[in-house]
């Protein structure tokens, strides 16, 4: 009698949770270079969301530059969530359109960056330019790839890490402002975004150094094999922090919030921090981050808010139309 | 250009310096300088490749969002590239010349008319919701001829209001620019043109049936609204039109399409009757005393027919219009019953397809290369018939004819889909109550009316 009951009863459960199984997806509209990080964490969400609550998530992707990106989002594209390369492209969203309250920032731990980076030098292999430091970038004759700061969030850290290196070295915002324009004038080809910045340097291979995300690089050596490139750290650089939220209207007229909201949350798990950190993203979790740090250079890192007094000044002052990069770069 | 003229450059660059090289080296500094000036030109022409490669990357990105811009034969459209909104402009010129041929000599009637000079903007937003707008320049004044706004909820429904035809004529509810003739028959006398109200219609049973049902505010004959129509009487109007074989395209009757029409209301007062009758020349050959209202009800039955079958095209419609009419605000009413009938055919020479919606030259006039565009020929026999209680008492005997039967032949040049010329003779006779007088008061209804109508269009 026993046993029948409990039988009975596992039967009613399985079929009432196979009855209210639902079908779930997520659209991810993140930058360029996260193609691989999303589809691994894609994965471990979704069979941590199966496991907890029965259902099914498909999560789709949309890769592009992150000013791009964040442009869609506002003209239509519709996004459950964003992870976009710097937060002033996720706060157009707000600016913009009204996507997402104002103090989305405050949602998530490490003001909603859950992994970080930085830039670096990729260079063939041998170096044969010598390449060590941002002054080599500005010599004659060295030709740079870097994407475009007005569609790319890369390009942005780029820029601003080329600017924070100037700005400690040569002592004022013109010399800065001379370094950064001396750069730019090796740059031959600006692609869009930072995957586009990869294929041109390594599979079109133009260029004697590309400008890359430190992840990006090191996806370079995995993908294209180390004994073709190389990376190169230099003194001082930017530290990158990607940012990521939930586009609450369209989550609530989705009717996806609550799993959009675990989507990101789940960044900051131990399993999400470990897939960051295996596709070369730096980790905000301690043990994750000691666990992974023979990947990770040691650098003198300085952030956008002590340099430049945060994203929104550095957009303003740096990438609006008729902003100091549009003063200095002419074709 | 100036891209590909660098590719080019620099590739007979790298062939020179390559044709260039010693066949034996003078040293190795030399040497090496010229591998370094390849590999910059290497390099170069890898950036041009990669310049070029990134901004069709950008074109193919921008293609699904990018608007699309449409200068045609149908207007200028700009839509989105969804095609879900759009914008578009188009046009409607007629320039007329009229000549009357044994009138008499003392009727002052040849002229040059510019018989419509549109400009009509039409527009559709989020795929299902539509306007049109179109004001007239043509004829004596202006004025806005539809003003109308849809909802296309599906093929089997779509709602409409504002002003616009109301669907009872066959030949009236066919556009201006590719009716047979200049003039449509003298049968569309008997209809009314725009008028404004709401309207339900749609195609079901597989596409082969047109059901339209409407509730407008009421006009007479060959009127249209004036924007002034505040009474309590309202017209109903109806309209099945059947194509049973249309989705058979091995039936010789493929192209049949036959219906019936049919509108009821109540008129009142002088504006509730009909201005006039005009004949093929647009000459008024029939109206009502100044004393007669209408006062009562009005009605209309159209039984019509459409027939294409390559180049050969035939339409033929018979209305009754039946009004209640008194010869004074207190005399005696009488409900008078007008009749009008119309068989007309056009034959396209040249082999294209006859079509409701206007013949398209397989190619356009261009004398040097020797093509002529497309030519048709017309022919149209209608008669309209007057109630004989009109007369004497609600329209004079001896200035109205109660009857005219107008046979008209023309020629069609169709130089473009947007341009043509076309060529029309219209020969009306007249016929009188047996209480007119031998000779009428009206001096164009004296003998036929034989009309020659020229017209110039440019219609997109």
């Amino acid at each position: 009698m026993k046993l029948k009951s409990l039988l009975l009863t596992s039967l009613a459960l399985a079929l009432a949770t196979g009855a209210a199984a639902k079908t779930i997806e997520l659209l991810n509209v993140s930058y360029d270079p996260t193609r691989e990080l999303y589809v691994d964490y894609n994965k471990v969400f979704a069979a941590y969301w199966k496991a907890k609550t029965g259902d099914d998530v498909t999560v789709k992707q949309s890769h592009g530059g992150s000013g791009k990106q964040a442009r869609a989002v506002i003209d239509g594209l519709q996004a459950d969530v964003v992870t976009l390369a710097l937060a002033a492209d996720v706060d157009a969203l707000y600016a913009n359109a009204r996507l997402l309250p104002e103090t989305w920032q405050k949602r998530l731990p490490n003001n909603s960056a859950p992994y970080t980076s930085t830039i670096v030098f990729l260079v063939r292999k041998g170096n044969p330019k010598g390449i060590k430091d941002w002054d080599d970038l500005v010599k004659p004759g060295v030709s740079v790839i870097t994407p475009n700061p007005k569609t790319s969030g890369g390009a942005r850290w780029n820029y601003l890490g080329a600017w924070g290196y100037a700005l400690r070295k040569y002592g004022s915002e013109d010399a800065a402002k001379e370094f950064v324009g001396k750069l730019y004038k090796n740059v031959p080809v600006l692609d869009s975004g930072a995957r586009g910045s990869t294929t041109t340097f390594v599979q079109r291979e133009i260029g004697d150094v590309a400008i890359s995300w430190e992840n990006e690089a090191f996806l370079a050596l995995k993908e294209f094999g180390a004994d073709k490139f190389e990376i190169v750290v230099p003194s001082v650089s930017i530290l990158a922090e990607p940012t990521v939220s939930v586009v609450d209207k369209v989550a609530r007229k989705k009717g996806t919030e609550a799993v959009a909201k675990a989507y990101l949350e789940y960044l900051y798990s131990d399993e999400g921090q470990n897939v960051a950190a295996r596709n070369f993203y730096r980790p905000r979790n301690a043990a994750v981050a000691a666990k992974y740090a023979g990947n990770f250079a040691k650098l003198d890192l300085f952030t956008i808010d002590e340099v430049f007094g945060g994203w929104t000044k550095a957009q303003k002052t740096h990438f609006a139309d008729g902003g100091v990069f549009d003063q200095i770069y002419s074709k | 250009m100036r891209t590909f003229t660098r590719i080019g450059a620099a590739l007979f660059s790298v062939a020179a310096f390559s044709t260039a090289l010693p066949a034996a080296p003078a040293d190795s500094a030399d040497l090496q300088a010229l591998r370094e000036q390849v590999q910059a030109l290497e390099q170069q022409l890898k950036v041009l490749a990669r310049q070029i490669e990134i901004k069709e990357e950008a074109a193919t990105a921008a293609a699904p969002t990018t608007p699309k811009v449409t200068v045609n034969d149908k207007g200028f459209t700009l839509a989105s590239a969804d095609n879900a909104n759009s914008l578009k402009i188009r046009g409607l010129a007629q320039l007329d010349s009229r000549l009357f041929f044994d009138d008499g000599g003392g009727v002052v009637n040849n002229a040059f008319v510019l018989r419509r000079a549109r400009i009509i903007t039409e527009g559709t937003f989020a795929k299902i919701y539509s306007f049109q707008f179109v004001p007239e320049f043509g004829g004596s004044s202006i004025s806005i001829l539809d003003a109308n706004f849809s909802v296309a909820v599906d093929k089997a429904l779509n709602v409409k209001f504002g002003k616009f035809k109301s669907p009872v004529g066959l030949e009236l509810l066919q556009s201006d620019s590719w009716t047979f003739f200049n003039e449509r028959s003298i049968v569309t006398n008997l209809v009314p043109n725009r008028d404004l109200g709401v309207q339900v219609s749609g195609d079901v049973l597989n596409g082969t049936l047109n059901y339209t049902a409407g509730v407008f505010g009421g006009v007479p004959d060959a009127a249209s609204t004036n924007n002034a129509d505040f009474d309590n009487e309202k017209d109903l109007v109806g309209r099945l039109f059947y194509s049973p074989f249309k989705n058979d395209a091995a039936s010789f009757l493929q192209g049949l399409s036959f219906g019936v029409s049919a509108s009821g209301g109540r008129e009142k007062t002088a504006s509730g009757r009909t201005a006039g009758y005009k004949t093929d020349g647009q000459q008024t050959f029939f109206s009502y005393a100044a004393a007669t209202i209408a006062d009562g009800q009005t009605w209309r039955f159209s039984p019509q027919l459409d027939y294409r079958n390559g180049p050969l095209g035939l339409i033929g419609e018979y209305v009754v219009s039946a009004v209640n009419v008194r010869p004074s605000a207190t005399g005696v009413k009488t409900e008078l019953q007008n009749k009008a009938w119309q068989v007309a055919a056009g034959y396209v020479l040249t082999g294209e397809d006859s079509s409701f919606t206007g013949v398209s030259p397989a190619t356009n006039f261009n004398f040097e290369a020797g093509t002529w565009g497309a030519f048709e020929l017309t022919a149209r026999y209608s008669n309209l018939k007057i109630d004989d209680a009109a007369f004497p008492i609600y329209a004079s005997a001896s200035t109205n004819a109660d009857e005219a039967t107008a046979i008209g032949a023309g020629l069609n040049w169709y130089l473009s889909k947007t341009v043509a010329f076309k060529f029309d003779y219209y020969q009306t006779k007249f016929g009188f109550s047996p209480l007119a007088p031998a000779v009428s008061g009206t001096q164009i209804l004296r003998q036929d009316e034989k009309a020659l109508i020229s017209r110039f269009q440019v219609s997109f």
